[in-house]
């Protein structure tokens, strides 16, 4: 070797060391946000955190003592609503996705827009809630909240239900067809159930991306300072009710605000915990 | 004249007289391509007819237009007459729920359903007929029996089939098909997944269930056809070569082709 | 020969249920279920077009009253009806530029270092661990953002990024202005973090399905793990990570609450990435159930329409470009 290939070669090693480096320092970075946002929520949560959380309602204006009961109370009837609205329809395209439409056009285009509607900006489909079903009744409304909700469902228990039931073996198909069976009971009790647990996982997932979500909650569900059981009347949520918190200048909605992120971030990371094992349960049995 | 000739001459007079399927000019056709090509072939009734050649050779497809399961996917159609008990079964008008509860299946790999082993058996009896729970039970402990399971799981018929092995899973999917009293059997290489002992179980039932049922079963094992068949279909390139007396195909097969696939000779 | 015997009259089939009749139901149910699914399907559908057609709808007063000048006007003024939308437009595209330019070179190290760099132990954690960020939910970014990051920024970067880059010529313009923590580069940090999860996995998930027969072959050549990766792994999956790059963007472009919290509500246009702004999510955040002319709330949904739009084309490019890829493997 001259000279000329020696230091053409250390500087390939100096760039392949340097490129490497930086993956590891980028990955760092990743990471440290990570440790930072839920070091801060963990911390700034738990010191607000009480029994009265969950017990007492949402406090008036500056916000001292209280808790977020009806806004718990409030977020579980919206995504009840969202849930009862968006999985069966959901599981129902997904269905037909992956029974009657592997291959053909109109099947190619809605799993394309079912896609796009999955990173659609929600606060555009809380306009639409607001114009289809606001307008109409003249008001706010869990019910609203629950239907916007349900097209964040919509989607993900679509695509997951359509991934799953493409896993099932095509010999499932052909021996429960072979039954002399009718389609629609083979789809149901026997290709749905195989699915079962990735669907459930849709499910969770779905309920996960809810959890949290705010932009199209704050004008179609509003807000309630007070118990509201009237799906047809505005309801306090969770995250709607952190949004107006934090951006008070009491410190104690603050600090409830912060009690309330604690639980929903759990909530959501439990749910993400749990559909992860679903997953690679059904894995398992598919193998 | 050779006791193989004449027992193969009476064999084809049996099977003239009595025939479950008689199938005409078939065609079967996937998109623009053509994978049978003119079939004539009769399978004579309680008897086990093998359908051998070498992988692609439509063996599997010609099976599987015994019961229009081919009909589930887009693209693929059948021309020509499979006629059973005199009424064509590719008749569009023939419909295909009654077509199936009587021309059973049983595919490669075992396909139990995610649900117990009793489910699995009653889940067909069920759409097809209205039983009392103690009619049912009968039925299941009998398809049980037949396909010679029912020692071994008659005190766990509530757990998941899924716990099965792989050679009880298939007998499973066997019984699952004999439950519902199909005059067709049909095994698309029934024994391909399983190990050798298991093998020679699943051997064993069919050599039993040929006296209740037509059984027409697909197999790349040459060895496999000669021990349970009656009769042998020998095919190449999506045509019938030969078909006849299994004994005179592994031994005087009539054609060049089928004789170098017997003996190895094959490609 | 009649082609339709009743299965009862065939012998050994005992007491069938099947009839005719009972053929006939099969049949109609299947058709029933097969239809009731198919109108689940075109729910999917209905609820985009649904979207796009009640927003443009809502805004066509806006529309209407404004013309072009909804897009290029900067005066947004309730208080006398006049609204143009192009400080949300501006404010929307910088920081979803600015979290790309973040974006884009980190999720790439990341993808780096989990496909090349890591020991496989470590990589199923890691990868998970960075997926842990997308599971956060976005209100979390926004009141971290504005409680923490923003004075934090306020405090220390602010102040140096108008020292050094402020007295620049030409770009200094960008970083002028009073040390307040909240405004564009703040809006583009956090978006950042929040779309690194998903390019990352998307570039990660397309590096992995490079064949090795193509980078064993490079290797084999001399190639270091760098020059494998430059010059045969991006290159073969360039298309899908244009398109997880996208839709990135898209997220951005539409995420609201994080940028709510940390943009400010200012319709002033400014130069400057340390002064508030505002984004189209952000406007329909603050300004919507406070809207009470009917001009105003048409101007809104207007703006919603505009973002739907904007973010269709980015995420319909997107999936494009990765449906790339996935044909191509599906020839392989």
């Amino acid at each position: 070797m001259n000279a000329g290939s020696v230091s053409r070669y250390r500087h390939r090693r100096l760039a392949n060391a340097m490129a490497l480096l930086l993956g590891t320092l980028a990955t760092l970075f990743g990471l440290f946000w990570l440790v930072w946002i839920l070091w801060v929520t963990v911390s700034r949560g738990l010191a607000a955190i009480s029994p009265a959380l969950f017990t007492q309602l949402t406090p008036p204006p500056p916000g001292n003592g209280g808790g977020l009961a009806n806004a718990f109370i409030g977020s579980l009837e919206v995504n009840v609503i969202a849930l009862l609205a968006g999985t069966p329809v959901g599981i129902g395209a997904g269905m037909w996705l992956a029974e009657y439409a592997q291959r053909n056009a109109l099947g190619t285009i809605i799993r394309f827009l079912n896609d796009i509607l999955l990173s659609a900006p929600s606060i555009v489909l809380g306009l639409f809630v607001y114009a289809l079903v606001v307008r109409p009744l003249g008001h706010f409304s869990a019910l609203a909240g629950g239907l916007a909700l349900a097209l964040i469902v919509l989607p993900v228990v679509v695509r997951t239900t359509d991934e799953m039931l493409r896993l099932v073996p095509s010999t499932m198909r052909e021996a429960a067809l072979s039954l002399g069976v009718p389609q629609w009971k083979v789809i149901l009790q026997i290709l749905l159930r195989s699915a079962r647990a990735g669907v459930v996982t849709g499910i969770l997932l779905a309920l996960a991306r809810i959890s949290g979500e705010t932009a199209p909650l704050l004008f179609t569900s509003l807000n309630n300072q007070y118990w509201n059981h009237d799906p047809l009347k505005p309801i306090a949520t969770v995250p709607v009710v952190i949004f107006q918190f934090a951006m008070s200048p009491f410190s104690g909605w603050h600090a409830l605000a912060w009690a309330g992120a604690l639980v929903v971030t759990l909530l959501v990371f439990v749910l993400g915990l749990l559909s992860r094992l679903l997953l690679a349960r059904s894995k398992v049995i598919h193998d | 004249m050779t006791d193989a000739d004449l027992q193969s001459a009476g064999h084809g007079r049996d099977a003239a007289a009595a025939s479950k399927l008689r199938v005409r000019g078939l065609d079967f056709f996937y998109g623009a391509t053509q994978t049978l090509r003119n079939i004539d072939m009769d399978v004579p009734e309680r008897q086990v007819t093998a359908i051998i050649g070498p992988s692609g050779c439509g063996k599997s497809t010609l099976l599987r237009v015994f019961n229009r399961i081919y009909a589930i996917y887009p693209k693929q159609e059948a021309r020509g007459e499979v006629l059973m008990d005199g009424e064509n079964i590719l008749d569009a008008r023939y419909p295909l729920n009654r077509l199936r509860s009587k021309v059973g299946m049983v595919f490669q790999k075992p396909v139990p359903f995610p649900m117990s082993i009793y489910e699995n058996i009653a889940y067909g009896i069920r759409h097809h007929e209205r039983l009392a729970k103690a009619k049912m039970d009968a039925r299941v402990e009998q398809a049980l029996r037949q396909a010679v399971l029912w020692d071994e799981v008659k005190d766990k018929l509530k757990q998941s089939a899924l716990s099965l092995s792989g050679g009880q899973q298939q007998r499973l999917c066997i019984a699952r098909a004999v439950a519902l009293k199909p005059d067709v059997l049909l095994l698309d290489e029934p024994t391909s997944a399983l190990d050798p002992i298991a093998t020679g179980r699943i051997e064993q039932l069919v050599e039993e269930l040929k006296c209740d049922f037509t059984i027409v079963i697909v197999t790349h094992n040459m060895q496999q056809a000669a021990r349970v068949s009656d009769q042998t279909a020998f095919m190449y390139m999506g045509e019938l070569i030969e078909f006849g007396d299994t004994e005179k195909i592994f031994t005087k097969p009539d054609r060049k082709q089928t004789e170098d696939y017997i003996t190895g000779r094959f490609g | 020969m009649s082609a339709l015997v009743p299965p009862s009259a065939s012998p050994g089939t005992g007491t069938q249920i099947a009839s005719r009749q009972r053929i006939a139901h099969d049949a109609w149910n299947d058709r029933l279920f097969r239809g009731l699914l198919l109108g689940c399907a075109l729910l999917v559908l209905a609820a985009l077009l649904g979207a796009a057609g009640s927003t443009l709808w809502g805004g066509r007063l806006a529309f209407h009253s404004f013309g072009w000048k909804f897009l290029v006007s900067d005066r947004w003024d309730a208080v006398n009806g006049q609204f143009g939308a192009l400080v949300p437009i501006w404010g929307t595209l910088m920081t979803s530029l600015l979290a790309m330019l973040l974006a884009v070179p980190v999720s790439f190290g990341i993808a780096l270092f989990l496909t090349e760099v890591a020991p496989a132990w470590l990589r199923a954690p890691v990868a998970a661990a960075v997926e842990l960020l997308a599971g956060i939910p976005s209100i979390i970014y926004g009141m971290w953002g504005l409680f923490v990051l923003a004075p934090f920024l306020a405090a220390h970067v602010d102040p140096w990024l108008n020292d050094r880059l402020g007295a620049l010529p030409g770009i200094g313009r960008l970083f002028r202005g009073p040390p307040l923590g909240i405004g564009m580069l703040t809006a583009g940090l956090v978006l950042a973090v929040m779309v690194i999860p998903f390019i990352s996995s998307v570039m990660r998930e397309v590096f992995k399905t490079v064949p090795a027969r193509l980078k064993e072959s490079a290797y084999a050549l001399g190639s270091t793990t760098w020059e494998v990766v430059w010059n045969i792994v991006l290159p073969y999956t360039r298309s899908a990570v244009i398109g997880g790059i996208f839709l990135g963007l898209g997220r951005a472009l539409g995420e609201t609450m994080a940028v709510t919290f940390v943009l400010g509500n200012a319709h002033q246009f400014s130069e400057s990435l340390l002064m508030p702004s505002s984004s189209i999510a952000s406007v329909i955040a603050n300004e919507f159930t406070e809207a009470y002319t009917d001009l105003h709330r048409s101007a809104l949904i207007a703006l919603g329409f505009l973002l739907f739009m904007v973010t269709f084309v980015v995420l319909a490019f997107a999936k494009l470009l990765l449906l790339r890829l996935a044909r191509k493997e599906g020839d392989v």
